[in-house]
């Protein structure tokens, strides 16, 4: 028994472990994180172009691309599965990858290793050598307050005979990552949430002096007590402006006008001003007088076919059995003048019965042309022009998002400023008995790091200045330049560019 | 035209000129050093001495170095005066169609270029970023003449305050782009050449990425403020218009770029590489406007 188990005192480690293993370092993996975020750069792009007429151009240019080209303006790559895919395996990287680094961080920020080596401090781009007739420890204390003096934590400990040192600036600075990588997975929570609860809706047609229930189980109506516009001398509209009132069931619940740019929100739903249009109040009698309809139409959402100028509506009347089509005058009447077979004038109204089906008592089409305040028999249908009046065109949109992306908003910017511009600077350093003094060997944690080899040469020049030492600067890539071939050891120069 | 709109032309028109001369003494300084071939002699050079001859270009090249340096200063006084003439004269920042970005464009980028040239002390990016900054501007002046009035800006777009932050923010990303995309060229002819005259391979990374860390938070205001100003305006913070896209795919490259220089093996040649892309998306997202249709087609083209 105890044989066998010492036979297996290295066992392989179940698949399932190895595998769980594979996934979880694939997604803590920078290298990864780089290829997956590229790959959600061209679906990007791919979605961009689709908007464009690259593709168009592509397919005129490039032999027996036509088939691509057309399923490519066909692929809604922002709702596609490859889309969706790639968004959730980044969130997913980056949650994976955020809980796989915070504890390392964490103890480099409160519980750095101070100990060095002195092979470190030989290899490193950058160094400086001290020396001093001074005893060791009143060496390192000193350089410990010219550091603290920079702002810098220092920390030390007693090794071997010899002071190791370890001074950092900016430590909180590394926290910064942390907000930023999960505000991105708030963004995308934010568009989830959005999509989920939220809704829009985009033409929201309301004429003047007429409420509308909003639905999407709001229990919430709008009304439009009164909509303006402004012309600037061109006959551009300047503005416009609906006056608004919003009710659940009987109650006011908020009153405002909304321009464009100046929407009013009420809760979590925002109204917006979109557009307007031209709307017209039509009363229809039957023929014993009763009143079957009397409503304010919108024009414009359709156009007649006679003119495509001029706007237009279609209602049903179901209990007349008719259908009834209005036409206003051409809403720009030097815009191809030839198409307008009707010819009508501002003020009047084309107004056309036609049955919709066998049942219907009207025979055939019923048409008239009528102005404001008439009266008018087509079929054995009284239908009244009432009178012109406006609609507005809202858009109407509820978004419990938005909360969750101005948080995430705040921590993308905070976090990259954090990252970027309090960068943690450390340096290590030992201080050592020598023959004739002391030596303190200084080096910045500053692998292929221009700017904190520079901040270490000028934190080395303060001291220089400041202590009876004498300084000796290694700078190696500088060195190599000047004298290819020779190493850092052999020359000393200063970290001055070259200009 | 308008006085005011019409000296704001004029002060363009000497800025042009300024940078042209600017981008020509660039290259002359450049030139200069390339044709001395003395490497040794490029950084302590004119005060150390050496041979005459040699001596005789360094000190020249460095001379068309200080005047190109100057001239670019000059360059940027006159665009901001420019830009400043005609804010009075419209009553906004001149932010709203493609002249009037593209000056402003041409403001920052040569702008930031000259606060890194000073902060990092070596002028050899200015070889390639001016250029650019002419480019621009030949752009601006190949623009129709009627676009050098000030229009009134249609509904959608009267909002000052996002809009100014909006379309600047931008601006100011895409000229600390263009210094990266430079330091990022100059790289990659350094690194692992011995090309005398240009500043170390490791000095040009950092300007790279010092250049993207103002570039990449700007450009994520822009995202964050396009959709503050697209929920007030149009009703929805994210429409998949091809300008917001474009947008994101730059935003994209550089995420990529920050990634790369973590990676050992990335910094340095291959992050430089993805600065070349960054830029290329820059150029993409700046003109997409003349091949996109959707929400952001105004701006006068
Ligand atoms: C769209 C997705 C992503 C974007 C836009 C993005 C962006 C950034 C940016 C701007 C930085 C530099 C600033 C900082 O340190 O905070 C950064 C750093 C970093 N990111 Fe991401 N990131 C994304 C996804 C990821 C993922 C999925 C991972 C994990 C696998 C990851 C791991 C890291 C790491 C480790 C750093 C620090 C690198 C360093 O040591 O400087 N990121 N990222």
């Amino acid at each position: 028994m105890a044989q066998a188990s010492l036979a297996h005192s290295v066992p392989s480690r179940p698949p399932l472990e190895v595998a769980v293993d594979r996934v979880w370092r694939f997604l803590c993996s920078v290298r990864a994180a780089i290829w997956e975020i590229a790959f959600l750069a061209v679906l990007v792009l791919v979605g961009t172009l689709r908007g464009s007429s690259v593709p168009r151009w592509i397919a005129d240019h490039v032999p027996f691309t036509e088939d691509l080209v057309v399923r490519w303006y066909a692929w809604d790559v922002f709702v596609s599965l490859p889309f969706m895919g790639i968004l959730t395996l980044l969130a997913v990287a980056i949650a994976i990858c955020t809980a796989n680094r915070a504890p390392g961080i964490w103890t480099s920020i409160s519980r750095p290793t101070v100990a060095t080596t002195q092979g470190f401090l030989r290899n490193a781009e950058s160094s400086a050598r001290l020396t001093s007739e001074r005893p060791r420890q009143e060496l390192a204390a000193d350089l410990a307050r010219m550091m603290r003096a920079e702002r810098y934590r220092v920390l030390t400990e007693e090794r071997n005979g010899e002071t190791h040192l370890y001074a950092d600036r900016f430590r909180w600075g590394k926290l910064g990552t942390f907000p930023f990588h999960l505000a991105l997975i708030l963004v995308l929570v934010g568009g989830v949430v959005g999509a989920r609860w939220g809704f829009r809706e985009t033409d929201f047609i309301v004429p003047e002096g007429v409420t509308r229930e909003l639905g999407h189980e709001t229990g919430v109506s709008i009304r439009v007590d009164d909509f303006s516009e402004v012309y600037d001398e061109l006959g551009v509209a300047k503005e416009y402006r609906s006056d608004l009132t919003i009710l659940r069931e009987e109650d006011v619940v908020s009153t405002g006008s909304i321009t464009v740019n100046n929407p009013l929100t009420f809760g979590d739903t925002t109204i917006y001003q979109s557009g307007f249009g031209q709307a017209v109040r039509l009363q229809v009698a039957d023929q014993s007088g009763a009143l079957i309809l009397d409503e304010s139409l919108p024009l414009g959402p359709y156009t007649a076919k006679t003119n495509p100028d001029a706007p237009a509506a279609v209602l049903d009347i179901p209990p007349a059995g008719v259908q009834l089509t209005v036409i206003a005058p051409d809403a720009n009447p030097a815009n191809q003048p030839e198409l307008d077979q009707l010819r009508l004038r501002s003020g009047q109204m084309y107004l056309q019965v036609r049955p919709v089906n066998g049942s219907s008592p009207l025979a055939g089409v019923e048409e008239s042309v009528i102005r404001q305040g008439e009266t008018v028999a087509l079929g054995d249908l009284a239908v009244t022009f009432v009178r012109e009046k406006r609609f507005t065109v809202l858009q109407v949109a509820r978004n419990p998002g938005i909360p969750i992306f101005i948080a995430a908003s705040l921590l993308l910017v905070g976090g990259l400023a954090v990252s970027f511009y309090f960068p943690h600077r450390r340096i290590r350093g030992i201080v050592a008995a020598a023959p004739d003094g002391t030596v303190a060997t200084l080096a910045p944690m500053a692998r292929r790091d221009w700017s904190a080899q520079k901040v270490f040469g000028q934190v080395i020049d303060q001291i220089g200045q400041a202590l009876p030492v004498a300084v000796e600067r290694t700078d190696r890539e500088a060195a190599e330049r000047a004298e290819p071939g020779r190493t850092s050891a052999q020359t000393a120069v200063g970290l001055e560019p070259i200009a | 035209m308008d006085a005011l709109v019409r000296l704001a032309f004029y002060c363009f028109a000497a800025s042009s000129i300024a940078l042209a001369g600017s981008a020509v003494c660039y290259l002359l300084f450049a030139f200069g050093w390339v044709r001395d071939r003395q490497p040794a002699l490029a950084g302590a050079g004119a005060s150390v001495g050496g041979p005459a001859v040699s001596l005789g270009i360094g000190a020249m090249a460095e001379s068309f170095g200080r005047f190109a340096t100057m001239l670019a200063w000059f360059s940027v006084l006159f665009q901001g005066l420019s830009i400043a003439l005609r804010s009075v004269a419209a009553g906004r920042l001149p932010l709203s169609n493609m002249y009037e970005f593209s000056k402003t464009f041409i403001f920052l980028i040569v702008l930031v270029y000259l606060l890194f040239e000073r902060w990092y002390g070596v002028r050899q990016v200015g070889t390639v970023v001016l250029p650019i900054a002419v480019g621009m501007a030949l752009y601006v002046w190949s623009l129709p003449v009627s676009m050098r009035e000030v229009d009134p800006l249609i509904p959608a777009l009267q909002n000052p305050p996002l809009l100014t932050l909006h379309v600047s923010l931008a601006i100011l990303a895409y000229a600390t782009f263009a210094v990266s995309f430079a330091a990022a060229v100059l790289y990659l002819a350094a690194d692992g050449r011995r090309i005398g005259w240009l500043p170390s391979p490791a000095l040009l990374d950092d300007l790279a990425y010092r250049a993207v860390t103002v570039g990449f938070p700007a450009m994520t205001l822009v995202l964050i403020l396009g959709s503050v100003w697209a929920h007030r305006a149009w009703g929805t913070y994210w429409s998949w218009d091809p300008k917001e896209t474009a947008s994101l795919f730059t935003w994209l490259i550089y995420g990529v770029y920050l990634h790369s220089r973590s990676l050992r093996g990335w910094r340095g040649r291959r992050s430089a590489v993805v600065l070349l892309i960054g830029f290329g998306a820059v150029l993409f997202t700046y003109f997409g406007n003349y091949i996109f249709g959707g929400l952001h087609a105004y701006g006068g083209v």
